[in-house]
């Protein structure tokens, strides 16, 4: 009886068993991961997206060797620095010299990985907006594709510059993508830079509200393409770019900017910097946390890479780790602020030599060792020691010696910097106005001249007016990478050959007809 | 030397260390036990019996019998009866060839008849397959199994350790030489770049590793090398599946066991550093060659900076790091037992193994074990139910052995002999503290490097503890007269917790922690397998089939959670909890994340037949459908045959002139397919990343806002990897079953690796598993056992061997290679392993050199076929490479094959032997033709030390055509055959002698009392001249890049053991 019951029972369940899973069983869903299939639904996702993206900006300059670091190690303001016992992949940069450093093969190469990320991004991301669902928010679509087209622009036009051709990319692929040529890819960059141009918000600077600072805007795309336009032309050559911007198009926009942004020149200018300001209180006898510092979201602020201290080791990455490479090298100098840092850059003596001594932008710009009084003992550390550190982009410390960046919460002083990498200030707008030949070009190099505390030039060098000084000055171009070459005409006819040349580089040359 | 002051160091006695205690105190407990024992009053009287076959009940004539522990005995007469004077308390030993030996304790017997059982062959023995049992002789495929008692006798931590040179074909190396550290075992050759572990079946439960187990918990431990054989378990039989019986109850005579072993390890070879006087020299001749002058030379010889009271420092760091004399022991105490219905096997046990580097407060590994087999039959034979069940307590900790960056070890080689440990007030000495002064009043001289034996300290506080639970419950139920139905219910369950401190310091401007923290920890995972079962057997005449009809579903569940915060209230690990955490306001020191793992699930349905015609032909076919719900809807199936089949061709008529010397020979074929699923789940999908994707926007600092990204690339076409395996074989016994051989051919076709091929950086995210890439592994296998007796000395030998070629033969990506990883020698090192067709997976791949210029001569000498000088940079005293293409330039097409890291040739050697009470053991393994990157040195950072092989570099004309001049960069270590060393060895693994002392006391009830010595590790035979020539290491990128090995960073080294232990049984 029992013997037969038990037997159905195990008849039962082998039925069941062989029978009851389906295929279903098998079905699985992600938990706490959203997928391609169901995201970019609405507006909310997309302006996650969006972020996603503007996250990307963080991490371009987070590894390898950092544009803004790279770009002044390469010009004749700095040499490489960094520490005595450090390799001499710097110094390797510096001197355009492969054999300096043989075991460093490949310093941009995380530049290089975290640009493609960036253009990932945005590439997924405008492919996806005609998917979302905008409702009533049809704006928002042309808004948001206008900030993630200006940083895919930002993106290219770091590339291009640093390696010229570069694989071009309008689209996510996974194929093998060949080298691109420069015109398509400024076409790309131009393209994209006047779509923001078109639908970026165009608020003025006193409307932004304090949340919304960082958010590319009509007026950061216009001064972007007014640089780019001023960098192709100059560097190739061209009297336009790619006939889809001309010199008075680009005149306009910065024009544009001057006029309607709202933004402006803040009064003094060692408050754009904070180890400037910090240098200018002690410099007055007053504690350094007493300084005037602007902060980031001041006014001469167009466009800024927006960093803070959350970085860790475990994938945040939101800091300005480059800040740390510049610096006074392994030693706090608490009496200014200037905290520890690797001792990259170390400045030219003549840079600082050559510098017209009121000129306010020179302490502002240039920790000099010995004319501050800073007691520094680890010369020994640093190689290349010149005597002279950068100051607008260093580590700072307070009074008692501790990283600021460690007092607000970062993991450590190398990773927690947060210090905005300010892209476009409101003093380049009107430089780069008065090179493309405003009529108020004088009134704006003026503006800054005056601003700086030296005295206005009567007149300016933009090509359409006589030449002076005033482009020749190592304070115009100073620690943004970039770098300019003046030929100064002798009054005699004939032809002038500029060849600029440098170990491991190709050279090159440029004829100069002057009548 | 003064004691570091840190609280951590206190010796408190944790809940471990008590367990651990009342070990102790009952081993001793048993031994005093027997001792007073075993003090028996003995009473001589003379015996007389007869000796007579089970089976026929013939008188058996000549029958040894003899008193257990003496040399007493006598000889049965032709009608099998014998005389013998003995105390009632003497145990006879009755010994026949061919028959068990039985053991009869005189007691108040005065006639003794015995029947004697025929002995079982080998041959007659079950195998445990896949779902089932087979016996030996019907095997057809390429399987192999080992008894509990081999792996028990090595007395190791682990048992695959102990599995180690057991078997031909079977690949073990340790991954590191820290206790509790996993195994790489591989099965016929690395099949796959990505995860090549076979699959482990614990008593019908399919999990991932066996760490867990006690080797005293093992009763068996078989092999499915062949596809044949594995393609029972298709969805993941592709390296092979191990399946582990662990011990089970026997109806019969009930037993109790105990077995103990303590022993002491210390490292079996040191590595000399350069001290500090040699250390110094080479730095100013470093400096000389790179073009420094003599006015600044780093040292003076005359005057070294001494930074303590105690003058200049020459400290050997290695030394520093490891300790004498750690502890291993093991205490297992077990019963089993049972009648015709009922029968159990339990067993409870505790193993601890200290390590060598760091010692038990670093580096430790404590095993609390349990195990609870039991099986009842019901109804009348009808329903059997039963379970297995193991339980164990697994609590470790350990440094860092992982990668240069990951690496407790790797810190000594490169730190300075000139750095001392302790400064003046017995701290750590700390070389960016600037106050600390030389006789010159100069600070530390390199204020980079960390003290490795203070980081080892502060970054290694960390405790861990897992339990494991894995078992099953079963019925199984005969139906009709042939038909059975069984069904399992399968568990393996996990949790597993760990804690971490790290305390504040400062040991150099790179290596500090401005603020205490803590992390937390939990983490669990449930599988869970319902296996049924139909199994009908049919039986005509000569016939026999057996055909098995099943299905398996499987899953998994877990989750996990992590927290850490800093500012602690109190300073130690023991309160590292994230109560103790202060800090409230800094969201970037606090971490609080959770997940749950990805549901994996299996569905599987599958049937076997098995057929033989007088146990002659033997035939075997499978077949096995599985569903993954890794796949997308439409690749979820595969589907795997398998076919073998085998000829007893000894049983032939025309063999019987050979059956004398050769009683036994089968001829075995077999082939078969089966799949892998090592993918991570949804790669049919692209994820969307919400975490770690913010944006600092606005005026406020450390405010940030979310943003998403897509991290991964989707591959929609994702499905199973494939490996295809043909097999031949033979089985043979000589001359009485005295000597046996087994040897195997086989060719296994990998093809649709899972892999995750590196994406271009312009795809802008991560790659997804792709399918693609085959390997080719094939080679031959021999097995030699030589068994004998003579006169109460019976021994063992085996010898086996195996042989693998390794050669990949297509891999999808553009360029054909997958790239290993850069930056794993040293900083900024380059690519120097990668997969490539016509090459061994994980082959070297670097420069050929052609010895060292010895003068300026040289190096101008040195062009290509049309005059290009080769290496214009070089200087006498460099390396001269091998322009391979003739080009003149050196350049990546100029790098070759220099070796791999798997070996051509893996053999094993065992010899046992016992002689009244005593026996004894040697078991030695060896590989041969496998090669070992070396690369103790960061070549990039100039002030690194170097090993004591640097004196013999090259310093003028004639003085080294193989070590370079020195320099201060990396100039001569560019990936090139300098680095790549011979990996052969040969080694003693084991040596045991052991003593049967219950052959001396005569105690009743008791079966054995036996106490034995071992050394494990006692010597190697190499020419490598790293401190351990297994070197299991290989770089592991996660999914991407796990087919690296052999390469030595500074390896954990495995230790010599010495131990005694005792093996009671009653």
């Amino acid at each position: 009886m029992a013997m037969k019951l038990v037997r159905n029972i195990f008849l039962g369940l082998v039925i069941a068993f062989f029978g009851a899973c389906s295929e279903s069983f098998l079905d699985t869903i992600p938990i706490t991961e959203k997928t391609d299939g169901n995201y970019y639904s609405n507006p909310e996702e997309a302006s996650e997206a969006l972020v996603g993206c503007y996250d990307a900006l963080q991490l371009i300059y987070s590894n390898g060797v950092a544009f803004p670091v790279a770009a002044d190690v390469m010009s004749d303001l700095c040499f490489g620095g960094t520490g005595a016992g450090d390799g001499d992949g710097y110094p390797m940069i510096d001197e355009f010299d492969k054999n300096v450093s043989p075991s460093d093969l490949n310093m941009y190469e995380p530049n290089w990985e975290n640009y493609y990320k960036g253009i990932f991004r945005c590439n997924t991301l405008i492919e996806k907006l005609d998917q979302v669902d905008w409702g009533k928010q049809e704006d928002l679509r042309f808004e948001i594709e206008a900030e993630t087209r200006f940083l895919r622009a930002y993106f290219y036009f770091d590339m291009v510059r640093l390696w010229e051709k570069v694989p071009l990319l309008i689209k996510p692929s996974r194929a093998n993508i060949p080298q691109s040529e420069p015109d398509d890819i400024y076409t790309v960059i131009t393209e994209d830079l006047l779509f923001a141009i078109q639908h970026a918000r165009d608020k003025q600077y006193s409307q932004i509200t304090s949340t919304q600072h960082g958010h590319v805007t009509k007026w950061a795309a216009e001064a972007m393409l007014s640089r780019v336009f001023l960098f192709y032309t100059g560097y190739y050559g061209k009297q336009n770019l790619l006939g889809l911007v001309n010199q008075a198009d680009a005149l306009g926009y910065v024009e544009d900017v001057i006029t309607n942004s709202g933004h402006g020149l803040i009064s003094n200018f060692a408050d754009l910097w904070p180890g400037a300001s910090t240098y200018e209180a002690a410099k007055a006898g007053k504690p350094i946390d007493e300084n005037t510092y602007a902060g980031e979201t001041n006014k001469e602020v167009v466009f800024a890479i927006k960093y803070t201290y959350t970085s860790d080791y475990n994938g945040n990455t939101d800091g300005n780790h480059w800040l740390v490479m510049n610096g006074l090298r392994k030693m706090n100098w608490p009496e200014s602020g200037y905290g520890y840092g690797w001792g990259a850059c170390t400045v030219i003596p003549e840079v600082y030599s050559s510098w017209d001594t009121s000129d306010a932008r020179l302490e502002a710009s240039i920790m000099a060792v010995v004319e501050e009084g800073i007691d520094y003992t680890m010369i020994g550390d640093v190689k290349e020691y010149t005597g002279y550190f950068t100051k607008k982009y260093i580590p700072l410390c307070d009074a008692d010696g501790n990283s600021i960046a460690s007092e607000l919460g970062g993991v450590n002083f190398m990773i927690g910097q947060y210090q905005d990498y300010f892209v476009i200030r409101y003093a380049d707008v009107l430089l780069m106005a008065a090179e493309l030949g405003s009529a108020n070009a004088l009134d704006y190099v003026n503006l800054v001249r005056t601003r700086a505390g030296i005295d206005p030039v009567v007149s300016v060098d933009n090509g359409n007016q006589t030449s002076h000084e005033s482009f020749r000055a190592k304070s115009i171009k100073a620690f943004h990478g970039k770098c300019l070459v003046i030929l100064t005409s002798l009054g005699t006819e004939g032809k002038a050959v500029l060849t600029s040349s440098s170990t491991g580089l190709e050279s090159s040359s440029q004829e100069i007809i002057i009548k | 030397m003064i004691p570091p002051k840190l609280s951590y160091l206190k010796l408190n006695l944790t809940t471990g260390q008590s367990i651990h205690i009342f070990w102790r105190f009952l081993f001793l407990t048993f031994i005093s036990f027997f001792l007073c024992y075993s003090n028996l009053f003995a009473q001589e009287k003379s015996i007389t019996g007869k000796i007579v076959s089970a089976l026929t009940e013939d008188p058996l004539p000549g029958v040894n019998v003899i008193i257990r522990g003496t040399t007493l005995g006598t000889v049965t007469n032709l009608d099998g009866e014998f005389q013998i004077v003995a105390t009632p308390s003497d145990i006879l030993i009755i010994s026949y060839i061919g028959y068990e030996t039985q053991e009869v304790l005189v007691g108040d017997q005065s006639e003794i008849n015995v029947l004697l059982v025929e002995e079982t062959t080998e041959l007659d023995e079950i195998v445990v397959i896949g779902y089932g049992t087979q016996r030996k002789k019907l095997v057809t495929g390429a399987t192999v199994q080992v008894k509990g008692e081999k792996l028990e006798q090595r007395n190791t931590t682990s048992a695959l350790q102990a599995l180690q040179g057991q078997t031909p074909g079977i690949n073990i190396t340790s991954t590191s030489g820290q206790p509790g550290e996993g195994m790489k075992v591989t099965i016929r050759g690395l099949g796959t770049i990505g995860n090549a572990s076979p699959l482990y079946i614990v008593d019908g439960v399919p999990t991932g590793i066996i760490d867990y187990l006690n080797p005293a918990d093992i009763e068996t431990i078989d092999v499915l090398k062949d596809a044949a054989s594995a393609a029972i378990y298709g969805n993941r039989g592709a390296n092979g599946v191990i399946l582990i019986t662990t011990r089970q109850g026997r109806p019969g005579r009930s037993q109790v066991t105990f077995d103990a072993y303590y022993g002491v390890q210390n490292r079996q070879k040191k590595i000399d550093m350069l001290n500090t006087r040699e250390y110094a020299g080479i730095m100013n001749e470093q400096h000389l060659n790179s073009g420094g002058s003599t006015s600044n030379l780093p040292f003076d010889l005359n005057d070294l900076p001494a930074y303590t009271l105690e003058g200049y420092a020459s400290t050997d760091w290695i030394d520093q790091m490891f300790v004498e004399n750690a502890v291993t022991e093991n205490y297992v105490l077990g019963a089993n037992g049972g009648n015709e219905s009922s029968s159990f096997s339990l067993s409870v046990s505790y193993t601890g193994q200290e390590g060598i580097v760091g010692g038990s407060s670093l580096s430790n590994y404590n095993r609390y074990g349990g195990r609870f087999n039991s099986e009842h039959k019901i109804f009348k034979d009808r329903l059997t139910v039963g379970e297995n069940l193991v339980y164990a307590y697994i609590q470790n900790n350990g440094i860092k052995v992982g990668n240069q960056y990951y690496n407790t070890l790797r810190g000594t080689f490169n730190t300075s002999p000139l750095l001392p440990v302790y400064d003046d007030d017995g701290e750590f000495f700390n070389t960016a503290d600037k106050t600390i002064l030389d006789q010159h009043g100069d600070p530390y001289w390199y204020d980079q490097e960390a003290n490795p034996y203070a980081s080892m300290h502060y970054n290694n506080q960390n405790d861990r503890n897992t339990q494991k639970l894995l078992g099953n419950l079963y019925a199984e139920i005969n139906l009709f007269r042939n038909l059975k139905f069984r069904t399992l219910l399968g568990v393996d369950y996990y949790s597993s917790e760990s804690r971490s401190y790290t305390p504040i310091y400062q040991l150099s401007v790179y290596s500090f922690s401005n603020y205490t923290k803590a992390s937390q920890n939990l983490e669990k995972g449930l599988g869970l397998n319902l296996d049924n079962l139909l199994t009908y057997s049919y039986t005509y005449n000569a016939h026999r089939l057996i055909a098995m009809l099943g299905m398996s579903v499987q899953q998994y569940n877990g989750s996990w959670i992590y927290s850490e915060n800093t500012d602690l209230a109190f300073d130690d690990l023991e309160h590292a909890y994230m109560n103790n955490a202060t800090n409230v306001d800094n969201p970037a020191r606090m971490k609080i994340e959770g997940a749950p793992h990805n549901e994996d699930k299996l569905l599987s349905y599958f049937g076997r037949v098995q057929y033989d015609f007088k146990e002659t032909y033997l035939f075997n076919a499978t077949l096995r459908a599985d569903g993954s719900s890794k796949f997308a809807e439409g690749n979820r199936w595969g589907y795997f045959p398998s076919f073998s089949a085998g000829w007893i061709i000894s049983n032939e008529p025309f063999m019987e002139s050979t059956s004398g010397f050769m009683p036994f020979l089968k001829l075995r074929a077999s082939w078969g397919q089966n799949g892998s699923s090592n993918a991570d789940a949804f790669n049919y999908l692209a994820p969307i990343k919400f975490t770690q994707a913010t944006y600092a926007f606005g005026s406020v600092e450390g405010v940030s806002i979310n943003g998403a990204y897509p991290n991964r690339l989707s591959n929609k076409d994702l499905k199973w990897e494939t490996s295809e395996q043909l097999n031949f074989g033979f089985d043979a016994r000589f001359f009485s079953n005295m000597f046996l051989v087994n040897f195997d051919w086989y060719r296994k076709v990998t093809k649709d690796w899972l892999i995750v091929a590196p994406v271009y950086a312009t795809a802008g995210t991560d790659a997804p598993y792709i399918n693609g890439g085959n390997v080719i592994n094939s080679g031959g296998e021999l097995a030699l056992t030589l068994n004998g007796s003579t006169g109460g000395f019976n021994y063992q030998l085996n010898v086996n061997g195996a042989y693998n070629k390794n050669n990949v033969t297509d891999i999808p990506t553009e360029d054909g290679i997958i790239h290993g990883a850069t930056n794993t020698l040293y900083n900024n090192s380059s690519e120097f392993y990668r997969a490539e067709s016509g090459h061994p997976i994980g082959y070297f791949w670097g420069w050929e050199t052609d010895g060292i210029f010895q003068t300026t001569d040289e190096v101008q000498q040195h062009v290509n076929s049309e005059g290009i000088l080769i290496q214009s940079n070089a200087k006498p005293g460099d390396l001269r490479y091998v322009d391979q293409n003739d080009d003149g330039v050196l350049n990546d097409l100029d790098k070759i094959d220099l070796g791999d890291p798997n070996p051509d040739f893996l053999y094993g050697l065992s010899f046992s032997c016992n002689y009244k009470g005593i026996d004894f053991l040697v078991i030695a393994n060896g590989v041969a033709g496998n090669q070992i990157v070396q690369s103790y040195r960061s070549h990039t950072d100039k002030y690194a030390n170097y090993t004591t092989e640097i004196l013999d570099r090259w310093t003028g004309p004639g003085t080294s055509n193989t070590i370079p001049r020195v320099t201060n960069n990396n100039v001569n270590y560019k990936f090139s055959d300098i680095f790549v060393k011979n990996g052969s060895y040969f080694r003693i693994s084991n040596i045991t002698l052991g003593y049967d002392l219950s052959t001396l006391f005569k105690v009743r009830q008791i079966g054995q009392i036996r106490i034995y010595a071992s050394v494990q590790n006692l010597c190697t035979f190499t020419k490598y001249s790293g401190m351990d020539t297994e070197v299991g290491y290989g770089f592991d990128n996660g999914v991407t890049d796990r087919f690296s090995s052999g390469i030595d960073l500074g390896y954990y080294p495995r230790p010599r053991t010495i131990l005694a232990g005792v093996t009671i049984k009653f």
